[in-house]
C-alpha cells in the first residue's frame, strides 16, 4: 500500500512531477551522451595505438624498452616464433628490429624511430598499411624503401621517390647511413605517432645495424582482447622470465591512466550533474512534503508510525527519481546508438582531435556496466534527497500538523 | 465503565516565553457508549482536550486514561499504536487521503493494523455500506461530496474497530442536510453498536442532538451537563 501511495502521490501535481522528471532525463541524457562521446575518444585513442602502434601484447629483451639499445635484441627469437605460431590464442604477431635514428633531406632532418619491419606479418597486426595516402606498403619490388608519415614528408619537404639518408648507431656504435627512397607516405589519427615513425623492411635496419637476424620486439595481436592478462600470465610461463612481456597498458602507461583517468572524470562528471539534479529533486519533495502537512499528521494521528511516513517520502522520491533516469536513460541510448553508428563528424577539429591520437570521426560508446553504475548512482542520488524531506515530515507533531503548522 | 478518565488535565504553551494556558485542570470521565459534545467558543480549549485525549499532544500536567491504561507512560511508538488499536478519529476537513479510493482509505487502516487482505477487503465494504456509501466505494474523495466524504471518514474510524471515536468538529463544513445525515449514521452507531462518541462542536444541531454536553470555557469546564436527548433515530431523520 506504501508503495501504491507514493506512487499516486508523484502524480498528484502532474506539472511538478513532469518538470522534475524532465529535468532529471534531460540532464541525464545530456550527461550519458556527453560522457559516451569521451569514452568513445578514449577508446578510440586506445584501439588507433593497439592498431598501429603496441599490438595487444609485446615482448622485449630487459633493458630496451628504457633506452632502445640495439645491442638487446631477443635472444632465441625464433623459440619465441615457434612458440606463438602454435600458440591459438594468438591472432598474428610480427617481429620488429627497431633503433632511433635520423631520417634527413635536402631540406631538413627529423629524429624519429625506425621500424624494420616484414610487410607481410606486420599487416597482419598494425593497420598502418590501411592508412597510405601515396604509393605502397614496403612492395617486393622497391630498393631499400621507406615508409614515412606525411608530417615527416613535409618537414623533411620530400614526397614519392625522393631520396632520404638514414643516419643511425651500430650495434658497435659506429654511426653509419645509407639513402632510402620514400615508397609510402602514411598518415594515421596519431600525430604524435606519424611524426615519431618510420618504416624499412627488416633485413635493410639488420644490415645497417650488422645485426643480421636479429629482432628487438615481438608484437603480439590476440583473437580476443579480454584474453590480455590470462595470454600475458601464460607466455610469461612458456617464455620464461629474461623477457620483458607486456600488456599494450604496460608498454604505453600513459595511455592506461589516460584511460582510468578518462573513468574517474566521466564519474566525476556525472556525480556533479547528479548534484545538480538532487537540489531539484530535494526541492519538489520539499515542496510535496510542505503541501502535504495535514495530511502527513492526519496519517500519523490514525496511526502511521514512523518508519512508514519516512519510507513513504523515500520511496516517492526514488520513484520520481527512477523515473526521470529512465526516460533520461532511454533518450541517451538512442541518441548513443544512432551516433555510434553514424558517426559524428567533427572534421573542423581535425588536427587537435589528430594530435590527441584520434579520427575526426567520434563514434560515442558506453559499456553496460555504466549504465547499471549509472542506475546505482541515481539510486544513492535519490536516497540522499530524500532524507531530508523525509526527516521534516517525520518531524511534524500531529496535533501541530493537523492544523497545517510546521516546526 | 470508564472508557476515558482524565485528572487534572493542563496544558500551558511556551511555558519559558508566553505562557498560554489551554487547559487549566480538566477534570471528566467519560463512559463507554456515551454521545458527548465538547463545546464552547473558539480558543477555549475544546480541539486541545481532543488532541490530548486522542494522544495526539503531551499534557503539560495531569493524566489521560483510556481503557485503565495511562497514555503519558506509552513511548511515541507505543502510543501510535495505542491510538491504531483504540481510538477512530473524524476531522473537520474530512482528512481522506486525495489518492486512495473510499474503499482503500476505510483498507488503508486495517492494513497498518496488520489485518489480513480477506478480512480487511470485507470490513471495508461492509463499513461503506453500513455509511451508505456502496455505491460510491470506488470512487476518490475529489469526486464525493462533503458529506460523503465525512461519512467515509467515520467508516475509516470505525475499521480498526475503536473503543471510541474522537470528531473534531465533524460538521463545521458541512451543509444542514449532510450534517443531518452524519449525524444520523453516528447516533445509529451509538445505538445499535453502542459505539463512544465525544464531538467538540460549536453546531447546535450536534450540541442538541448530544447526550452529554460539557462546555469548556478558558480551559475550564464550565458545564457538564446530561441531556434529556434520547436517541431517537426517526425523531432525528425527522429533524
Amino acid at each position: 500500500m506504501i508503495l501504491s501511495i507514493s506512487w499516486r502521490n508523484i502524480w498528484r501535481n502532474t506539472t511538478r512531477s513532469f518538470v522534475i522528471i524532465t529535468a532529471v532525463a534531460l540532464g541525464l541524457a545530456a550527461g550519458i551522451f556527453s560522457l559516451a562521446v569521451m569514452n568513445g575518444l578514449t577508446e578510440q585513442k586506445m584501439r588507433t595505438a593497439i592498431e598501429n602502434q603496441t599490438s595487444h601484447i609485446q615482448i622485449h629483451e630487459e633493458g630496451f624498452t628504457a633506452n632502445k639499445d640495439v645491442k638487446l635484441f631477443l635472444k632465441n627469437a625464433d623459440i619465441i616464433e615457434q612458440h606463438l605460431q602454435s600458440d591459438k590464442a594468438v591472432k598474428a604477431f610480427s617481429m620488429r628490429t627497431v633503433s632511433t635514428g635520423m631520417v634527413a633531406s635536402s631540406k631538413g632532418s627529423v629524429g624519429l624511430q625506425l621500424n624494420g619491419i616484414n610487410p607481410e606479418s606486420e599487416k597482419q597486426v598494425t593497420y598502418i598499411w590501411q592508412n597510405m595516402r601515396e604509393g605502397d606498403y614496403l612492395s617486393e619490388d622497391s630498393r631499400k624503401p621507406i615508409l614515412i608519415s606525411s608530417k615527416t614528408a613535409d618537414k623533411l619537404e620530400v614526397k614519392m621517390k625522393s631520396k632520404v639518408v638514414l643516419t643511425l648507431q651500430d650495434v658497435n656504435g659506429d654511426i653509419v647511413g645509407a639513402a632510402f627512397r620514400v615508397s609510402g607516405i602514411f598518415q594515421t589519427t596519431s600525430t604524435a605517432f606519424d611524426k615519431g615513425n618510420a618504416f624499412i623492411k627488416k633485413e635493410d635496419l639488420q644490415k645497417l645495424l650488422q645485426t643480421p637476424n636479429q629482432v628487438h620486439e615481438v608484437a603480439i595481436l590476440l583473437n580476443d582482447a579480454d584474453e590480455v592478462p590470462n595470454e600475458l600470465s601464460q607466455l610469461k610461463i612458456s617464455l620464461g622470465e629474461d623477457y620483458l612481456i607486456q600488456s599494450w597498458k604496460e608498454v604505453l602507461p600513459e595511455l592506461s591512466y589516460l584511460s582510468d583517468a578518462s573513468m574517474q572524470t566521466n564519474f566525476l562528471f556525472l556525480a556533479v550533474i547528479l548534484t545538480a539534479l538532487a537540489f531539484g529533486i530535494l526541492n519538489t519533495m520539499l515542496m510535496s512534503v510542505f503541501e502535504r502537512i495535514k495530511e502527513i499528521g492526519v496519517l500519523m494521528a490514525v496511526g502511521m508510525n514512523k518508519l512508514k511516513v519516512f519510507n513513504m517520502i523515500v520511496i516517492e522520491t526514488i520513484l520520481l527519481s527512477a523515473l526521470g533516469a529512465l526516460v533520461g536513460m532511454l533518450i541517451g541510448i538512442i541518441i548513443i546508438n544512432w551516433t555510434a553508428q553514424h558517426g559524428i563528424n567533427l572534421s573542423m577539429f581535425a588536427e587537435g582531435l589528430a594530435s590527441y591520437g584520434v579520427s575526426d570521426t567520434i563514434y560515442p560508446s558506453l559499456s553496460v556496466s555504466f549504465y547499471i553504475m549509472l542506475m546505482i548512482m541515481v539510486f544513492v542520488t535519490a536516497l540522499l534527497s530524500s532524507i531530508y524531506p523525509a526527516v521534516k515530515a517525520l518531524s511534524l507533531r500531529p496535533a501541530e500538523a493537523l492544523q497545517g503548522i510546521n516546526n | 465503565m470508564s472508557v476515558i478518565e482524565i485528572t487534572n488535565l493542563q496544558k500551558i504553551y511556551n511555558p519559558k516565553k508566553i505562557p498560554v494556558h489551554a487547559l487549566n485542570g480538566i477534570n471528566l470521565s467519560i463512559e463507554e457508549g456515551e454521545f458527548t459534545a465538547i463545546v464552547g467558543p473558539s480558543g477555549s480549549g475544546k480541539s486541545t482536550l481532543l488532541n490530548m485525549i486522542g494522544g495526539l499532544d503531551e499534557p503539560t500536567e495531569g493524566k489521560v486514561i483510556i481503557n485503565g491504561v495511562d497514555i503519558s507512560t506509552l513511548s511515541g511508538r507505543q502510543l501510535i499504536d495505542f491510538r491504531l488499536k483504540n481510538i477512530g478519529f473524524v476531522f473537520q476537513n474530512y482528512s481522506l487521503l486525495p489518492v486512495l479510493t473510499a474503499r482503500e482509505n476505510v483498507e488503508f487502516i486495517m492494513q497498518l493494523q496488520g489485518r489480513k487482505k480477506l478480512e480487511y477487503k470485507q470490513r471495508a465494504e461492509q463499513l461503506l455500506e453500513e455509511v451508505g456509501l456502496a455505491e460510491r466505494m470506488d470512487n476518490r474523495p475529489s469526486h464525493l461530496s462533503g458529506g460523503q466524504q465525512q461519512r467515509v471518514a467515520v467508516a475509516r474510524a470505525l475499521a480498526s474497530k475503536p473503543k471510541f471515536i474522537l470528531a473534531d468538529e465533524p460538521t463545521a463544513n458541512l451543509d444542514s442536510h449532510s450534517t443531518n445525515e452524519l449525524l444520523e449514521m453516528m447516533l445509529k452507531l451509538n445505538q445499535e453498536e453502542n459505539m463512544t462518541f465525544i464531538f467538540s462542536t460549536h453546531d447546535q444541531r450536534v450540541i442538541d442532538k448530544a447526550r452529554r454536553v460539557v462546555s469548556i470555557v478558558d480551559g475550564k469546564i464550565e458545564e457538564d451537563i446530561f441531556t434529556s436527548n434520547t436517541v431517537d433515530l426517526k425523531e432525528s431523520h425527522e429533524n
